[in-house]
């Protein structure tokens, strides 16, 4: 579950609002201070600081949405921080010194603003030079722009300020224990294990399911009820011929199919337009909200939406239609000529 | 086939009074005549009908189909006479509008579970005899008043039946097309040897019927 920091812990500032890894608001940690402290530890590895800041505003688009991050992260731990990603085309280099003015960014920020090695941008006003393109399926990294520590503390005016510490423990230590002494004798920190940072998701997951299965039951319901009015409705009209099919001696079950087949052919049209054009609604929204240009989100249209949720989805829709024709249907084969012939005249 | 009605009554519910459309009504047909029951609207032929087709159930009184007790069949038994025995011709033609007149000739065929083919080729013949070879394809709106009701009678064929219960079948024609309508039903009875029954206040199926029966306010009197 842990895209980032994989077995470290992770130290925030007490009323530092954390999402599993990423730390979306609330107070920094004053660098030095708390490092020095963190280390004088029993059991604590290696500590590397890390400045965390979104969005990164990049000229004047307006984000509802953040999307963007950038990661401050001391050059000498960027292996620790960011694994064994490569750099696109092995092109490039990461940041070699503190004070440089060398970031390296997500593909996804490259892409949409036709950014390349080499290329100098300005953020803050403050001119940085692009040395490489990062490899890799994280979507927080796609987005992010990596630069030295020092360098994002200058840029969004964090002196000495940093907050994310992350620590490694020493072999033979669990990340329980340590989080305990570090909470201990660290004055206004939280020292957050792995597991800690997945339990703080499970709740925001659960309401996320929860209102899923809402949503998805309201529609169930709406649409169950759309598809059996329109039928009942398409029926009632057709009330002659349904009565002309029994005058002729037609049995039930061949006016029962008649309807069904009927509502699930509209299952079946519906849901292939269904998912064409609510997947292009919701590409076009999620690329309004993001600044994402719509053109970049159909490289991984099928990451986004995949083959199996479309079938899913067109399946569910045709069973909704089926459904939602059995009532109809049943009202179709209840069509007498003398009743419907009498009505009428 | 032989029907036999045997005091047959149908009353209806109408607000607080009870309408009697059929009166103790005894009626029989065992041979393949030409049978025409005569009445003004209202005075009960439809629903005379209806009862005989086995598309209603009486209030009370017995119909029989070649002796056996029409109320003690199951809906499927009826449905099964209607399909495979008799054949019906409406007033309003109740063609299927999404069907082509080729499409409505075969449907009976098809709910008997004909083979394909046959019902292709009967369904042709059957629209031949009746004298739209050219019109196959054309859809109800597409065909006149008269053509849709030669339809629906090549319909009422298609599976061959032994009697045909048409019901005003001259109602929304212009006295030409009636004229020929029912020349075409006297010569089904004739030369197919189906017993038909026609209720109508048509005066022109009078002069070809072979029985003719009045009908006022639900009681029927054999006129000749």
């Amino acid at each position: 579950m842990n895209v980032l920091f994989s077995g470290q812990i992770m130290v925030v500032s007490k009323d530092a609002i954390v999402i599993q890894a990423i730390p979306i608001g609330g107070g920094m940690l004053p660098q030095n201070r708390t490092e020095r402290l963190i280390q004088n530890i029993t059991g604590v590895g290696k500590t590397v600081p890390i400045l965390f800041v979104t969005p990164i505003g990049i000229g004047e688009i307006i984000q509802p949405v953040p999307v963007n991050f950038s990661m401050g992260i001391p050059v000498e731990n960027w292996r620790s921080i960011l694994g064994s990603i490569p750099l696109k085309g092995n092109i490039g280099h990461f940041p070699t010194n503190e004070s440089s003015h060398e970031v390296v960014i997500g593909a996804s920020l490259a892409d949409q603003y036709n950014w390349t090695v080499g290329t100098n941008i300005t953020i803050r006003g403050h001119r940085l030079e692009i040395t490489g393109i990062l490899d890799t399926k994280i979507g927080l990294l796609n987005r992010c722009i990596v630069m030295p520590l020092k360098l994002a503390q200058v840029l969004y005016t964090y002196p000495d300020s940093v907050n994310i510490i992350t620590i490694r423990p020493l072999q033979g230590l669990s990340q329980e224990d340590l989080a305990d002494t570090i909470e201990q004798q660290v004055d206004n920190v939280r020292a957050l294990t792995e597991d800690e940072r997945n339990d703080m998701i499970q709740p925001v997951l659960a309401q996320v399911e929860t209102w899923n299965i809402g949503i998805q039951t309201v529609i169930f319901l709406m649409s169950l009820i759309l598809v059996m009015t329109v039928t009942i409705m398409s029926v009632s009209e057709r009330r002659r011929d349904f009565a002309t099919l029994d005058a002729m001696g037609a049995p039930l079950s061949y006016v029962f199919r008649v309807v069904i087949f009927e509502t699930s052919l509209i299952g079946v049209l519906g849901g292939i337009l269904g998912i064409v054009f609510g997947s292009l609604a919701a590409l076009v929204l999620a690329s309004l909200y993001t600044n994402i240009p719509l053109a970049m989100f159909f490289p991984t249209f099928y990451e986004i939406i995949p083959p199996f949720y479309m079938l899913e989805i067109f399946l569910a829709v045709v069973f909704v239609c089926c459904l939602g024709g059995i009532i109809p249907a049943i009202n179709a084969t209840r069509m007498r000529i003398a009743e419907v012939l009498r009505a009428e005249y | 086939m032989e029907i036999k009605t045997v005091d047959l009554t149908k009353t209806y519910r109408l607000g607080p009074s009870e309408i009697t459309a059929v009166n103790k009504v005894n009626f029989e047909v065992n041979e393949a005549k030409l049978i025409a029951i005569v009445g003004p609207s209202g005075s009960g032929k439809s629903t005379l009908l209806n009862l005989v087709g086995l598309n209603d159930y009486p209030t009370s009184g017995k119909i029989f189909i070649d002796d056996a007790d029409a109320s003690l069949l199951s809906s499927s038994k009826r449905r099964k006479i209607r399909l495979f025995r008799m054949g019906f011709v409406f007033q309003t033609f109740n063609l299927l509008p999404t069907l082509t007149a080729l499409e409505n000739v075969e449907l009976p065929m098809s709910l008997a579970d004909k083979p394909q083919k046959e019902q292709r080729e009967k369904a042709v013949r059957l629209l031949e005899t009746v004298g739209l070879g050219k019109r196959l394809f054309h859809r109800p709106k597409e065909l006149s008043m008269g053509e849709m009701q030669r339809v629906a009678i090549a319909r009422a064929l298609a599976n061959e039946p032994e009697i045909i219960i048409a019901d005003e079948p001259t109602g929304e024609l212009d006295s030409k097309t009636a004229k020929e309508i029912i020349a075409l039903l006297f010569d089904i009875n004739r030369k197919e040897k189906t017993a038909v029954i026609v209720a109508t206040h048509d005066e022109k199926i009078v002069d070809v019927a072979d029985t003719i029966y009045t009908i006022q306010d639900g009681r029927l009197r054999l006129e000749s």
